[in-house]
């Protein structure tokens, strides 16, 4: 049985429709993203699973039961907030101990279990600390601590690392992955940075206005992502205008390139080709690659690679990723202006409507 | 304007390469703070603090003289407690205030809770309307509240004025504490609520402690306004117990008598007291901020 169930769930704020008619199932002990662009619904998803808003139409189960009629301080499920929304007032460990007072777990026990539980986001020793004292990363930590010290069968994180700076959030990323692991509970993970999504989940729910545009392991979404908006948001992608053309796409630019045409893509149709800057090869071509010429209008060196910008046509661009290894040195090897032949296999091109 | 003519005249490159120069041992003063500055703001406070300062001396005479200080003495003192009217109108006056307060404070708590977590289009309104009692001409309010408590033919009283002040002061707490109020993410009401606490003891355990010093502050603001007003309590008090202000009022109309002096002492010093408490108090509680600042809405988040 699955952790969370979604069935057609609407949420409407006067006429602006939030979520569109929800369908998803998450897994037990699974580490679940929804990713999107700020406004797609993603957390009015989260706020109806905690309980802080009723779904205006459809039905949530928890644990197969459905939850309607069950109020927040009821569900056993507990959140992690962007704002961390810790009890000023409060200590540390009055804050994770906050949960299980509620619950009138015996005192000996919540002891123990708060310790156990800042020894797991090693905050071990901050205990008579009050939040203000903390760092942004420790009041994390705090926050983590004092939803998962209640064992819920969900842990609802609501773009937790959000607030923090970018080597913090790297870090926090592999130890929430750990944490998710070791205590096996299932994570609802709202999310709008890819690159976080990418790395932490096991599923991802790609959401744009309302609706689930993509389901999938990080790798199904990247790789072959299922219209422009999840390629486009998903990591950089090169899309580029064509029409379908003898079992391929003829682009903007007069080039044919052979690709995998979805079934409902008939002749004649308009499409995007889309195409990842680091599949796609700077000169050195191998057999059955698609190829075409372009000149090369900007690099822009980045450390461990170079992104090199192509022209193939008027306003028809491409953005190449070449890898700064030992062996390579893009920079003696082009310069702004070069004429250059580029390609790519053609399994790495997705057609997109 | 002599200031603005006696300013120096604008510095040529010469000389402001000489004042760098000079600028680094001591800066230049009295330029952009003319001392004339000083001076008002010393006769402001002369102004401000003399009167009092003589009520008080004076307060201490031990002749019936408002001019000559003959001599330390408490008899004014005396006579004031002595006076069985007098005290009945202190009595009066402590309960006005100390009911005033406890029941604007906590309908204005509530109502800034309202405003302020409540979703609804109208609240934007709701705030302003709020407001009026703070900008209205006092007079006007004692005067409607007058027409208002013989329309419904209320007998003037202690609980009449009690009814006038508490209208009047539930917009000052909600002004406290709505400030307070929304720096309170509502995300933290929440929490509370998804780690299994109903909405009540939400309030109780999370928002309540979280606007104490707000709270407290406005308490303690009412009970100072309340307790020295005479405008609204003239409008609606009725023939006795008068309060303190107003039966200070009534014995003045008879020629001014040192009693005034120790009166008005002692309610200076009682209002003074309760800012202070209304100061202090947040800082006891072990808040970084103090009162001051959740009265100026000034404080960190």
């Amino acid at each position: 049985m699955s952790a969370i169930r979604f069935d057609a769930v609407t949420k409407r704020f006067g006429e602006t429709v939030a979520v569109d008619a929800l369908d998803l199932e998450i897994e037990k002990g699974e580490f679940f993203s929804l990713l999107g662009p700020s406004g797609c619904g993603k957390t009015t998803t989260l706020r109806m699973v905690a309980g802080f808003e009723q779904p205006s139409g459809g039905h949530i189960y928890l644990d197969g039961e459905p939850v309607e009629a069950v109020p927040p301080y009821k569900r056993n499920v507990n959140t992690v907030f962007q704002s961390y929304a810790l009890f000023e007032h409060l200590s540390v460990e009055d804050n994770v101990a906050f949960g299980l007072k509620r619950r009138r777990v015996a005192s000996d026990e919540i002891r123990s279990r708060v310790a156990e539980a800042l020894e797991l986001v090693e905050l071990h020793g901050r205990e008579k600390s009050r939040p203000r004292e903390l760092s942004g990363g420790q009041k994390q930590r705090v926050a983590l601590a004092r939803a998962l010290v209640n064992r819920p069968a969900v842990l609802l994180l609501d773009e937790p690392l959000g607030a923090l700076d970018l080597k913090l959030r790297k870090q926090m990323q592999v130890e929430l992955k750990g944490i998710q692991r070791e205590v096996g509970i299932t994570f609802l993970y709202v999310t709008h940075d890819q690159e976080e999504a990418l790395a932490m989940s096991d599923r991802i729910a790609v959401m744009e206005d309302g609706e689930v545009k993509q389901c999938g392991t990080p790798e199904e979404v990247y790789e072959q992502p299922s219209g422009a908006f999840v390629a486009g948001f998903i990591g950089i992608s090169n899309l580029l205008a064509g029409v379908v053309q003898d079992g391929g796409v003829r682009l903007a630019s007069g080039a044919t390139c052979v690709a995998d045409l979805p079934d409902d893509c008939g002749q004649g149709s308009e499409v995007h080709l889309s195409v990842r800057p680091e599949k796609i090869w700077l000169d050195e071509l191998e057999d059955g690659m698609i190829s075409l010429d372009g000149t090369i209008i900007e690099r822009v060196y980045v450390g461990t690679t170079t992104q090199v910008i192509v022209e193939l046509g008027p306003g028809m661009r491409v953005t190449a990723l070449e890898q700064n290894t030992a062996r390579a040195h893009s920079d003696d090897r082009w310069q702004i202006g070069d004429r250059v032949r580029l390609g790519w296999h053609p399994e790495h091109a997705r057609v997109l409507r | 304007m002599s200031t603005i003519e006696s300013r120096p005249p604008a510095p040529t490159p010469a000389t402001v390469a000489a004042d760098a120069g000079r600028a680094r041992g001591r800066p230049p003063k009295g330029f952009d703070r003319p001392r004339f500055l000083k001076l008002f703001m010393g006769v402001f406070f002369l102004f401000l603090f003399a009167p009092i300062v003589l009520v008080v001396l004076f307060s201490f005479n031990s002749s019936r003289s408002l001019q000559d200080f003959q001599g330390f003495s408490t008899r004014w003192y005396e006579t004031f407690f002595d006076s069985e009217s007098l005290r009945d109108s202190l009595i009066a006056s402590l309960q006005i205030a100390l009911i005033t307060m406890v029941i604007a404070t906590i309908l204005g708590t509530l109502l800034a809770y309202g405003l302020v977590r409540a979703r609804t289009r109208v609240s934007g309104g709701l705030n302003m309307l709020m407001l009026v009692p703070l900008v209205t001409p006092e007079i006007v309010a004692g005067a409607s509240a007058l027409l208002l408590f013989t329309q419904v033919k209320l007998e003037l009283s202690l609980t009449t004025i009690i009814l006038a002040h508490i209208t009047f002061s539930i917009s000052y707490v909600t002004v406290v504490v709505r400030a307070r109020l929304a720096q309170l993410s509502r995300e933290v009401e929440d929490a509370s609520m998804d780690l299994g606490a109903t909405r009540l003891q939400t309030f109780r355990l999370i928002t309540l402690p979280a606007l104490w010093p707000a709270v407290l502050a406005a308490g303690l603001l009412v009970f100072a306004l309340s307790f020295d007003d005479f405008v609204l309590s003239f409008f609606t008090t009725g023939e006795s117990p008068q309060p303190l202000p107003v039966r200070i009022w009534t014995q003045i109309r008879f020629g001014v008598r040192p009693t005034i002096n120790a009166i008005g002492t002692f309610m200076l010093v009682i209002s003074i007291l309760s800012i202070g408490l209304a100061l202090l108090l947040p800082r006891l509680f072990g808040r970084r901020e103090s009162g001051l600042k959740v009265l100026l809405g000034r404080e960190g988040a």
